[in-house]
């Protein structure tokens, strides 16, 4: 239900370590080099391996990454219907219209698809973004071919029955009151309105009253106007050469037509210029969970990998400044972590982690400084090339599996960037530098606009006061 | 007498899986162990210049004692805290900044650390694993520091969570045995409680090379690789093996029940819980697929039944919690607001007393079969899933060739087996009953009060 909008909430998985320490030769809190550790200086050269491309009948674009290591088969495919395409004042109906495509077409049932499904050991799924819904098949090599005839008799012939929306639309409602439980749900819907409240980007789930409301004709609409073929880009990797996903996936989806549909165009954002402190009161809470936000940067920015550079310094996991700091030196929390949304779509940096009560106000203290200190002070070296390698070394761990190498191709074409984009990659990672660094910190890490949710016990609302304006939203 | 019986059905296995098995070739690794009795698994695989290293140790919460609850984990912390050629935190900051990603994880059973790096940083991970196994730095500050991490681990994970306390109230119901009553993650008391020599204890009792498995799987040459574990590993001396923990359970009269008000929680939340062997035992493993047809996914039975017939659910879920020990089948039911825990518990009920009743069809065991058959590849794709997987079975069940054996043996699970695991568990008096609620609704203004 919020997985549209992704604020970087520490992924708190993490069992990591860094000793506070005070002044050593190399400039690191919290790590204690003693570099008796062999370590290789070499980064190794790899090159992703290169995706072959083919226009299929229907106009889209299908980038294929073929691996005959196993026997599967995974197919991606978007389709213009997402969620900024809801009528005005009904958010949900492409979530919706994504859920009940899988309920229900002229020869089966909800109860068949499911079965048939499941017999072949297969995942039809679609997921419903902003401008686009993704479909996601994955499937034996055996079954492929059944597969690919169920996902085209769901895309062709849904019947969206009434009686599966009306339990869909229960569902939702008692889902929706559950998840109202989650801290992280809570920050979510209220991020998303302090960010984009101007526009359809503030939805990120259905509301009581958009499902009550929702009728059958509303999802049939949806579905007619934006579950056609509409030049949108298709990947397909694993146990299958080019001319073959190619013939198989004209041959599947022959009969499905329609479209173009113009995209969706949003403008980026600027950052809002106010800071703001929302506040919910969640009684109960043993923790305050903390979200610090604003606009930034999109996934066309010339600044792009200097964020990413950026980023890993201040917040990309556990080598990263907050977690050194904000976890191991002070013990405020389990996890912390930053994060660049950057789409199409979105275009906000944000920080997030949850801190036990008692700590919220230095804990917020404490990450206000290091958003200063980047901002003032350049990047020492030895931090900045830790970081770099930290990038163009890790770029081998993503060649195991053949749908991460497609991701990565996809990435490249979605966003029109140059074909050589991954080759050239770890030489423009390397050619970031602590000036430039500085420059888009100035420039993306806020401080003074900063906007901050805090999730937490009732008790801390007016400590809360002294990091800004506090506005209580309610959340729908 | 009872390895030729494993024997047979091994083999048996493996002529299954020609016809209907698993369809891809046994996975070749070797296996050898060092003098000082660390056991060392080496995967060759080169399709992508990296590799994985995992290393369990045989240490759990299992093992911890009265008083001491959170203790292997609040250990496993301890462990990234330095040693005496590593800094504190440069275990971490070394990999990461390497390109590397690494982690460590504890359960009942066991305790794993892991690595994953670019193939020409092999030395790096397995001096550092070593290092900290030699001579790990034990300080009054990193327990400090570390307890407080873990505090808010707990915090973060089960009191801030609805349904966090759930778990802890329904492993008090289960088991009697103390090993596996208590939680992985352990009270707040017990974790101030910890004290420095009990971290040097358990450090000599519980990480030595014998006590240990190492795996490692990637873009390596076998033989090169068990030299450098050799020269790395080897100096560091044996201890006297742990005593073996006593898992055993006294036998339970009857169904116990609980309830909770959880004021986190905004739905009813029902768990049912079946008290079954160990995760090696075959009847196990014919509830292992079992569980999928009565709750894996939307063409299950509990789904079908519970959330699309009845709509008395909006989720529901059916898994085996498998361990060395005592294990479960547990199923699980989030309620629509307005139905009641005994509606749930009624048609779970029922369909509980089909499987003892009537052999599951030949259709939904063929579709467990493909499920199975389709969850290989994740584990071969991936260097980390496959040494992580290695070094497990190895360090529990002293099997490392469970990769290649255990989806065989699943996919030879009849519908007979299936009848006779669920008659001789699934029964009423071997089960745990257990209701979360939410907090009842504000009370309406009174009367008095509206006007």
């Amino acid at each position: 239900m919020i997985r549209r909008f992704a604020i970087s909430l520490a992924a708190a998985t993490l069992a990591f370590a860094q000793m506070p320490q005070p002044q050593l030769t190399q400039s690191l809190a919290g790590v204690v080099k003693l570099n008796r550790a062999p370590v290789s200086s070499e980064v190794l050269k790899v090159k992703l391996p290169r995706a072959v491309e083919r226009k299929l009948a229907n106009g889209a674009r299908l980038v294929i990454v073929e691996s005959h290591r196993v026997p599967t088969i995974t197919f991606r495919m978007s389709l213009p219907g997402g969620s900024l395409r809801d009528p005005a004042g009904m958010p949900g109906v492409a979530d919706a219209t994504a859920t009940l495509i899988r309920m229900g077409t002229k020869t089966r049932s909800s109860k068949d698809i499911a079965e048939t499904l499941a017999d072949l050991g297969a995942q039809v799924v679609f997921i419903p973004g902003q401008g686009e819904t993704g479909i996601s098949v994955t499937a034996l090599t055996e079954n492929f071919d059944a597969t690919l005839a169920v996902l085209a008799d769901l895309l062709i012939n849904p019947t969206f029955p009434q009686a599966e929306l009306d339990q869909w639309k229960a569902r939702q409602i008692a889902t929706l009151e559950a998840a109202k439980s989650q801290p992280t749900f809570l920050a979510t819907d209220v991020l998303s309105k302090a960010l984009y409240g101007a526009d359809a980007r503030q939805f990120t789930h259905p509301t009581r009253d958009s499902l009550n409301r929702m009728t059958r004709e509303m999802i049939v609409e949806h579905y007619q106007k934006y579950y056609v073929p509409s030049g949108e880009l298709a990947g397909i990797a694993g146990d299958i050469s080019p001319d073959e996903a190619a013939a198989k996936l004209n041959k599947a989806l022959a009969a499905w037509k329609g479209g173009p549909v113009e995209h969706v165009s949003l403008p980026n954002l600027p950052p809002v210029a106010e800071k703001k402190v929302y506040f919910i009161a969640r009684p109960g809470s043993a923790q305050t969970l903390l979200v610090l936000a604003n606009h930034a940067i999109d996934r066309n920015s010339p600044d792009y990998l200097d964020c990413q550079v950026l980023n890993r310094i201040l917040g990309g996991g556990p080598s990263s400044r907050l977690f050194r700091v904000v976890r191991e030196e002070r013990g405020y929390t389990y996890g912390i972590s930053s994060n660049f949304s950057a789409s199409h779509y979105l275009n906000h940096f944000s920080i997030g982690t949850s801190v036990r009560t008692e700590v919220t106000g230095p804990a917020l203290t404490e990450i206000l400084k290091q958003l200063a200190d980047i901002r003032d002070r350049a990047v020492p070296a030895d931090e900045l090339a830790d970081a770099k390698s930290s990038i163009v070394a890790g770029f081998v761990l993503g060649l195991e599996g053949s749908a991460n190498v497609l991701a990565r191709w996809l990435e490249q074409r979605e966003y029109g960037l140059p074909e050589d984009y991954w080759d050239t990659y770890p030489q423009r990672v390397m050619a970031v530098t602590a000036e430039s660094i500085q420059k888009a910190a100035k420039k993306y890490v806020p401080l003074d606009d900063v906007q901050i949710v805090a999730v937490g016990d009732p008790g801390i609302g007016e400590l809360l006061k002294k990091f800004g304006p506090v506005e209580v939203p309610k959340v729908e | 007498m009872k390895r030729n019986v494993a024997f047979f059905l091994a083999f048996a296995g493996l002529l299954l899986a020609q016809q209907t098995g698993s369809r891809m070739p046994p996975l070749k690794f070797t296996d050898t162990t060092l003098d000082n009795g660390l056991r060392v698994i080496i995967l060759e695989d080169h399709f992508a210049p990296l590799y994985a290293l995992a290393i369990c140790y045989k240490v759990g919460s299992r093992d911890e004692r009265q008083g001491r609850t959170g203790f292997a984990h609040l250990f496993e912390h301890m462990m990234f805290k330095g040693s005496e050629n590593v800094g504190a935190g440069e275990h971490f900051y070394d990999i990461f900044t390497k390109g590397g990603g690494a982690n460590g994880n504890t359960n009942t059973d066991r305790t794993m650390y892991y690595e994953v790096l670019p193939k020409n940083q092999l030395d790096l991970g397995l001096y550092l694993e070593a290092d900290r196994m030699r001579s790990l730095a034990i300080t009054k500050e990193n327990l400090d520091n570390q307890r407080q991490a873990v505090k808010e681990e707990r915090r973060q994970g089960i009191d801030n969570q609805p349904y966090g306390p759930t778990s802890e109230k329904v492993d008090g119901l289960i088991y009697d045995n103390f090993a596996y009553q208590h939680s992985v993650i352990g009270s707040m008391a017990d974790l101030d409680a910890a004290t420095v020599e009990d971290v040097q204890q358990f450090f000599k009792t519980y990480y030595a090379p014998n006590n240990a498995v190492l795996a490692l799987a990637g873009d390596v040459d076998a033989k090169d690789t068990l030299a450098r574990v050799k020269k790395y590993f080897g100096g560091i001396p044996r201890q006297p093996a742990p005593k073996p923990v006593d898992l055993t359970e006294p036998e339970k009269p009857g169904e116990r029940r609980g309830r909770l008000e959880d004021r986190l929680a905004r739905v009813t939340r029902v768990e049912i819980d079946y008290r079954v062997p160990e995760i090696t035992n075959p009847q196990t493993r014919a509830l292992i697929v079992a569980a999928p047809i009565l709750g894996g996914g939307e063409s299950s039975r509990l789904y079908q039944k519970l959330v699309k017939e009845k709509e008395t659910a909006i989720q529901v879920a059916c898994i085996v919690d498998g361990r060395d020990g005592p294990s479960t089948l547990r199923i699980v039911a989030y309620l629509r607001p307005g139905k009641t825990s005994q509606e749930a518990e009624g048609v779970i009920s029922e369909e509980i007393a089909k499987l003892n009743a009537e052999p599951v069809s030949e259709k939904e065991l063929e579709r467990v079969r493909t499920t199975i058959r389709r969850g290989i590849p994740a584990v071969r794709e991936s260097m980390l899933n496959s040494a992580t997987a290695l070094a497990e079975d190895a360090a529990l069940y002293n099997d490392p060739n469970r990769i290649n054996l255990e989806p065989d043996q699943r996919i030879a699970v009849t519908a007979a087996d299936i009848q006779k695991a669920a008659q001789a568990w699934l029964r009423t008096p071997n089960r745990v009953v257990m209701i979360t609620d939410p907090p009842p609704p504000p009370p309406m203004p009174s009367r008095k009060q509206q006007d």
